[in-house]
């Protein structure tokens, strides 16, 4: 008798991660250092790289730049793209993978090209933020343009719960506005103006002696 | 990169008190010196600095609160250090448990059972219960991470051995980690297996059961086999190895860690083409060649017919000794040819004699660098040669005294090199023209003579030379290849080379000094035991000078030569000239081999095929290029009706007139020592498992002088103008070898013709990278896939020689053309 | 006395730019600096007594001290990756007053012989990154940055690195790494940063805060600064205030404030009916503290011997409508998540908190499982190759030590509900 590996009940519990179960395909090649003369790269894809390169004294530390670069042009950190940046860098295209999964604004997956990051840290949950991302998940509910996550500490507390909207700083999110900024990213609007951090004035009272206040 | 200071210092160990190098991590130094294992899991001196990842080698040190790792404090003067009190053994147990808890525990079904070090270490300091009550975590398993390797990932405890390995010490950076946390995995990218020449080692590193040898998985459980030292002879870099056997069979090849020779490293031809040894295809039986076939015959009518070809031919015998030849069997050889058949023809070089002087110049033993120095060198300079395919296990060697800091690197070769990367400075010059650019480097570094004249004859930019000479500073470490000194230019590249070793004063330095990487395994010990047409044992004058290898091609094609004799070596694949020897194979009336595997040459031409012993039967020493005589000892008894090759050889020798006395191996090898003078006293204890550098023995000192230079130097002859035409240069990659190509693992690593092209050629040509394409020179043509390199030099193609189809051997250079095929 | 510098002013329209900054008497201290000796700047540093803001609270000036001297490449690193939750106050400062933070950096260059400096700010603060790119700019243009500062030969170059979403890059040698181009994996210490830190170079590393207060130390002098606060806290702190608080935001206060003033005063406190049942008094990684420890003073030594910590000045607060096990699973799951993975205790030990606090909610719990996680963050605690394990396990082991008598009822209540509502299902 076989055994069918997906039948067993210690398979179940969800604690898989992806690319754990992946095996490699015996029939590529060795993931080397991309042969220029093999490697097409787009030529501002290059050259946006190769300035990144320039400001460090080791190549390497341009690997998030590059990656930003690769993200940026493809909507994800795409293998393709990823062996162009290796290529540029002279570096393995693993040697990028290696440093493109561990942070978490690197996307190894294609993702929908609205970033919407909520704040689900402590902070954040104490003013209700777990109910926001439930409320924007059933909003969004399971449209490809969305890249709705759950996040860390975006370092927002003070306009808590609050969610980063493709960079832009917002909240505190009332419940009731989630359809209205759901709508304005999909209208490509700026989100939530009247909440954005970035015309927020400080909460200290003394911060306001010389008179200004906030635009 | 300092050598390890040696000065002492005395610290307290649980108690005791223990004296051990300064500075020497406390954890080595407490299994040195102290008898006290400190368990770790993450620390493997060999990866380079502890990384202090597994937490559990924590230990007390007075006077610091906090539980220090082991694996990463040096000892100091001093230190009072504590690995067996409650709180350490507390620390201990809670790392394993943490360790623990995701590990499936599925040792009966494990592969790494009972030589696992988790299963020791939670032996030994693990609490025995764990509180981890939740599921552990699932997955598939095993998966192949290539083919040599499977993964399981379910066993891995994130040591990060492999990674490293595979970033800090190969350098070939595919094997990584993705992700973080504990959803960290190793992996590589995108799927791409992970094929590499040292793969294989983070098998040996990995401490638990998450990599595992997919030939040697479920062959064996450690209570089945046993552990047998000897080294590998595959390759000149001679690695130590420890085979491992059960029931007469080599199921697998570990490291046998020796500082002087490999650093406790494999390739993956080392490691895994034991298979070879055990195939279908191996020659185990004298063979006769009856009605245009081989058949099998007894031995006694093998013998007979040898012996009567032999005494037939007599002087009109020609030898050709390979590579894997030991000195005892290279000299058994050399007496039965000379003595008993009265020939001197015989050579254990491809390329042509060389004056015996410049032999002896060139192994001088002041002149000879040793292994460790390509590590603690100022600068390394690798001269036609390249260490991944020719000597594998020093590429490793030089990128760690480049990694450490100290070693300036450069590179002097025609086909781009995988250790360019590495180096300060790379010069490229036209195949062939490796003597063009000693006189242009010794020009340089004389400031006198024609740079500019030398440097074009070589292909290269003055300018280049020049950065390369300014680089070679203080210890220096030339590490050439012997195809340097082969063919019409080869004694005046010799005598270059002695030049730029003069200029830097290299003979007699400490730490400076020339390591010679010989075309065959055992280059050096076979000219040290008198395998030449023009020396004797010991390099002694020889009685009456004879034809080299070139020349018994030429004589025999001549039929001059009537019969040959093929000690380990198939001219077809292994020598240049094919044309010529193929010719040569087909006149001759007696073709006589020693073979494993029937090669071309052999297979079409031999008369007499006489099995040869494989390394894991084989007894007797072997020289590497730095002068350790190493000592080959059986592992396994001989396969199927393989007799010892020292007793066929000496039998013929019998048969013929001339009796060598040798009545075992242990006999040939004092023999061969009692006529070598620098060899003097030399026992086979006194080499034992490590062997001995015969050039530190004070015997050295008996080595024949010569003069070495500086010489005068004619002109180099320029490299040949192309015209339209490409300039060919040839390599012999580490996976050719028959060994391979019988190895079911590594078959698919035996490589078919590649023709490495640069870009603006390919464009030229319009050839594309992957397309098929036809090569064509004087003597044929061949066709293989277009590999377009942008490191390759424009107006030059490199294309691979030593394999069995579309062999480069079969074009005749300097110039061929390429076209799409 | 003057308790506000660092906030001073900060919503001034126009500050942000090179103009406004210089409006505001910006970048005379850097003029000021560059006429003193290098070895005065560093002993001034000293003399202020100033901590370091990021969260270890090390002395600024014997960190500049333990650079070696000579003229091997130094740098000079700015740790702008604010990840700890509850901080949010480089944030501020960034996007408000990017030159006085350059000034800071300029200075401290200047003063441990740095000519590079790196800003490695965290991928998140785009807006903040793009306001400092802009920054630089400007400083590059007046000659506050370049070859020669100012004419006067001194070299200062800066770059802004941002990050891309790891909290680990926030411990100063997994930064190093990261911007080395590596994973952000921490590094094993000794060498400490100082003698061998970015590239291998002696390093200098502070934090956004750290290095804006540096202007004022010049300006006002170290003694009148060190004046500011209380022994062994001297200076003004921003402190971070969220959580249940009425007025969340960032607050500049002297050093030895009382704590009570701060969340009651100045933040406003809990929500009208609510009380403080617990605080984090520096960030998520403190130890938590209770209502009853509201009359702390704010400053270092108090609130260690509280058995806490200042971190990085974050308070959170969280009143008695919570559930300190809800808390707790947050806590647990946030360092579990930022792990980098590399060391045993914290890659397994965090996971496996996550885990059990995940039984107690789910009610399959016992008693015991509250001994073996205050055991297992015994195990964690100075076991850990950098302090992110300590920094879960510390304030876990804090709530279990203080709010014990909770978290058993809730696994009583946990298992029963899970009871009922198996029954309910058998009934059904």
């Amino acid at each position: 008798m076989t055994i069918d590996p997906s039948r067993i009940a210690r398979f179940e519990h969800g604690s898989r991660i992806p690319g754990w179960d992946d095996a490699v395909d015996l029939e590529k090649d060795p993931a080397g250092v991309p042969d220029p003369a093999s490697t097409p790269v787009p030529e501002d894809l290059r050259a946006e790289i190769e300035a990144q390169m320039a400001r460090y004294p080791d190549r390497r530390s341009a690997a998030i730049p590059a990656l930003y670069a690769v993200q940026r042009r493809y909507g994800w950190c795409s293998p393709e793209g990823v062996e162009q940046a290796a290529c540029v860098m002279r570096v393995t295209p693993g040697y990028l993978t290696a440093v493109a999964t561990f942070y978490d604004m690197l996307e190894t997956r294609p993702v929908g090209r609205h970033a919407l990051y909520v704040c689900t840290n402590i902070s954040c949950s104490l003013c209700g933020a777990d109910e926001l991302l439930a409320a924007l998940r059933e909003e969004v509910d399971g449209d490809p343009d969305f890249n709705l996550r759950g996040f860390e500490c975006l370092g927002a507390c003070d306009i808590a719960p609050m969610a980063s909207v493709n960079g832009q700083y917002v909240g505190p999110i009332a419940l009731d506005e989630v359809p209205e900024l759901v709508a304005q990213i999909r209208a490509g609007e700026p989100p939530l103006p009247a909440k954005q951090l970035e015309r927020r004035p400080s909460a200290d009272p003394k911060a306001a002696v010389h008179g200004g206040g906030a635009a | 990169m300092a050598r390890p200071q040696q000065e002492l210092v005395t610290f307290t160990l649980d108690g005791r008190e223990v004296t051990a190098p300064q500075n020497m991590m406390l954890a080595d130094a407490a299994l040195e010196y102290g008898d006290v294992e400190i368990p770790v899991f993450c620390y493997e001196k060999k990866l380079g600095p502890p990384v202090g990842a597994c937490r559990m080698c924590l230990v007390e040190i007075e006077g610091i609160p906090k539980l220090q790792a082991g694996c990463s404090v040096p000892v100091k003067d001093g230190m009072v250090v504590h690995t067996n009190t409650p709180r350490v053994r507390e620390a201990q147990q809670a790392v394993l448990e943490f360790i623990l808890i995701n590990h499936p525990l599925d040792c009966p079904v494990c592969d790494k059972g009972g030589e696992c070090p988790l299963q020791d270490k939670s032996f030994g300091w693990g609490d025995g219960i764990s509180r981890f009550v939740d599921p552990k975590r699932h997955f598939e398993k095993p998966l192949a991470l290539s083919p040599l390797i499977a993964i399981d990932r379910e066993r891995c405890i994130l040591c990060y051995r492999c990674v490293r390995f595979s970033q800090d010490v190969s350098e070939d950076y595919q094997l990584i980690l993705q992700e973080r946390g504990a959803g960290t995995y190793v992996a590589t990218f995108d799927g791409h297996p992970y094929v590499a020449p040292f793969s294989g080692n983070i098998i040996e590193l990995c401490p638990v059961g998450a990599l595992t040898s997919r030939p040697y998985r479920f062959r064996a459980r450690p209570w089945d086999i046993e552990q047998s030292g000897s080294v590998c002879t595959l390759c000149p870099a001679q690695c130590n190895v420890s085979f491992t056997v059960r029931d007469e069979r080599v199921l697998r090849v570990l490291q046998r860690d020796h500082e002087g020779v490999d650093d406790g490293w494999l390739c993956d031809k080392g490691r895994f083409a034991y298979q070879a040894i055990h195939v279908d295809e191996r020659v185990t039986r004298p063979l006769l060649r009856d009605g245009g076939e081989l058949r099998p015959v007894s031995w006694e009518l093998a013998l007979d017919t040898a012996a009567a070809a032999l005494k037939r031919a007599g002087a009109r015998t020609g030898a050709i000794v390979g590579g894997e030849t030991t000195s005892e069997e290279g000299w058994l050889l050399q007496r039965l040819m000379r003595e008993a058949l009265g020939s001197a023809d015989l050579d254990s070089r491809a390329g042509g004699a060389l004056d015996l002087e410049l032999h002896r110049a060139l192994g001088a033993p002041a002149l000879q660098a040793a292994v460790p120095d390509l590590q603690y060198a100022d600068a390394v300079l690798v001269l036609d040669v390249e260490p991944i395919d020719d000597a594998p296990v020093l590429d490793l060697r030089i990128r760690k005294g480049v990694r450490h800091g100290g070693v300036r690197l450069h590179v002097a070769t025609s086909r781009p090199s995988a250790l360019d990367e590495r180096a300060a400075a790379a010069v490229r010059f036209a195949p062939g023209a490796g003597g063009a650019l000693l006189c242009a480097l010794d020009a340089a570094l004389s400031r006198a003579g024609d740079l500019d004249g030398a440097a074009a004859a070589a292909g290269v930019d003055p300018q280049d030379v020049r950065a390369v000479a300014d680089g070679l500073e203080g210890d220096v470490v030339i590490l050439w290849g012997e195809r340097l000194t082969h063919g019409p230019g080869g004694a005046e590249a010799a005598r270059a080379l002695l030049n730029v070793a003069a200029r830097l004063g290299l003979a007699g330095r400490e730490g400076a000094g020339l390591i010679e990487i010989p075309a065959g395994t055992n280059g050096r010990g076979l000219r040290e035991a008198g395998v030449l047409p023009n020396a004797g044992p010991g390099l002694g004058a020889a009685p009456a000078e004879g034809r080299d290898a070139p020349a018994i091609a030429a004589g025999a094609a001549a039929g001059e030569l009537t019969a040959l004799y093929l000690l380990h070596a198939d001219p077809l694949t292994d020598l240049p000239g094919r044309e010529t020897w193929g010719a040569a194979l087909e006149q001759a009336a007696t073709v006589i081999a020693h073979a494993g595997f029937l090669t071309e040459g052999v297979r079409e031409h031999a008369t007499v095929v006489f099995p040869a012993e494989s390394y894991a039967e084989k007894e007797g020493t072997i020289v590497h290029p730095d002068g350790r005589i190493q000592r080959l000892r059986r592992a396994i008894g001989r396969q199927g009706d393989t007799r010892g090759e020292w007793s066929v050889l000496a039998e013929l020798a019998r048969r013929l007139g001339t009796d060598t006395g040798v009545r075992a191996p242990s006999m040939a090898t004092a023999k061969m020592i009692a006529e070598i003078p620098f060899y003097a006293g030399l026992s086979l204890d006194e080499i034992g498992a490590r062997g001995v550098r015969w050039t530190e023995r004070p015997q050295a000192f008996a080595f024949p002088e010569a003069p070495a230079g500086p010489f005068g130097l004619a002109s180099p002859q320029a490299a040949p103008a192309a015209n339209g035409r490409l300039r060919l240069g040839t390599f012999r990659s580490i996976w050719a070898s028959p060994e391979v190509e019988a190895s079911p693992a590594l078959k698919f690593l035996h490589p078919r013709q590649r023709v490495e092209l640069s870009p603006a050629d390919a464009e030229r040509l319009g050839v594309a990278h992957g397309a098929r394409v036809a090569v064509a020179g004087d003597g044929g043509s061949v066709t293989g896939i277009a590999h377009v390199r942008a490191a390759a030099p424009a107006g030059t193609v490199f294309l691979e020689t030593a394999i069995p189809r579309d062999s480069a051997a079969i074009l005749d250079g300097p110039l061929v053309e390429v076209w799409p095929a | 006395m003057t308790d506000i510098l660092l906030l001073e002013g900060i919503d001034e329209p126009g500050l942000a730019t090179i103009e406004g900054y210089e409006r505001r008497g910006g970048y005379q201290a850097l003029r000021k600096a560059l006429r003193m000796p290098q070895a005065d700047l560093v002993d001034q540093l000293k003399v202020s007594g100033l901590r370091g803001r990021g969260g270890a609270g090390f002395s600024m000036g014997m960190k500049a001290s333990f650079l070696p001297q000579g003229d091997m490449q130094k740098y000079v690193v700015v740790n702008a990756d604010e990840s700890e939750p509850g901080t949010f106050k480089d944030r501020e400062l960034m996007q408000k007053n990017p030159h006085q933070l350059i000034e800071g950096i300029v200075i401290a260059a200047y003063a441990v012989g740095a000519t590079k400096s790196f800003i490695y700010i965290r991928g998140e603060y785009e807006h903040q990154a793009d306001v400092l790119d802009a920054a630089i700019a400007e400083a590059y243009a007046r000659g506050y940055l370049g070859e020669s500062v100012l004419g006067s030969g001194v070299t200062c170059e800066l770059h802004l690195h941002r990050g891309a979403g790891a909290y680990i890059c926030g411990e100063e040698t997994g930064l190093l790494d990261s911007l080395e181009g590596k994973r952000g994996n921490p590094r094993l210490k000794p060498p400490f940063p100082a003698n061998q830190g970015l590239f291998q170079g002696p390093t200098l590393i502070n934090n956004v805060e750290t290095l804006s207060t540096v202007p004022h130390i010049v300006t006002m002098g170290a003694e009148e600064y060190a004046r500011i606060g209380v022994q062994n806290s001297s200076g003004t702190k921003l402190v971070s205030v969220s959580g249940n608080v009425r007025r969340p935001g960032n607050y500049e206060i002297e050093l030895g404030m009382r704590s009570r003033d701060i969340i009651y005063g100045l933040a406003g406190g809990p929500p009208e009916g609510r009380d403080v049942k617990l605080w984090f008094p520096g960030g998520s990684s403190s130890p938590v503290l209770t209502k009853d420890d509201l009359d702390l003073s704010y400053d270092f030594d108090t609130l260690a011997k509280a058995g806490t910590m200042l971190g990085s000045g974050a308070i959170i607060v969280v009143d008695d409508s919570n559930s300190v096990v809800d808390v707790c699973h947050k806590l647990a799951k946030f360092y579990a998540h930022e792990s980098c993975g590399k060391c045993t205790p914290c890659r397994e030990g965090t996971s496996w908190t996550v885990k059990m606090v995940g039984r107690i909610k789910d009610g399959t719990a016992t008693p015991m499982d509250l001994d073996i996680m205050a055991s297992v963050q015994d195990h964690i605690i100075g076991n850990c190759l950098c302090v992110l394990g300590d920094a879960m396990a510390m304030p876990v082991a804090s709530m279990i030590a203080k709010f014990r008598g909770e978290f058993e009822a809730q696994i009583e209540a946990a298992r029963e509900r899970r009871e009922q509502a198996f029954l309910t299902g058998v009934g059904a």
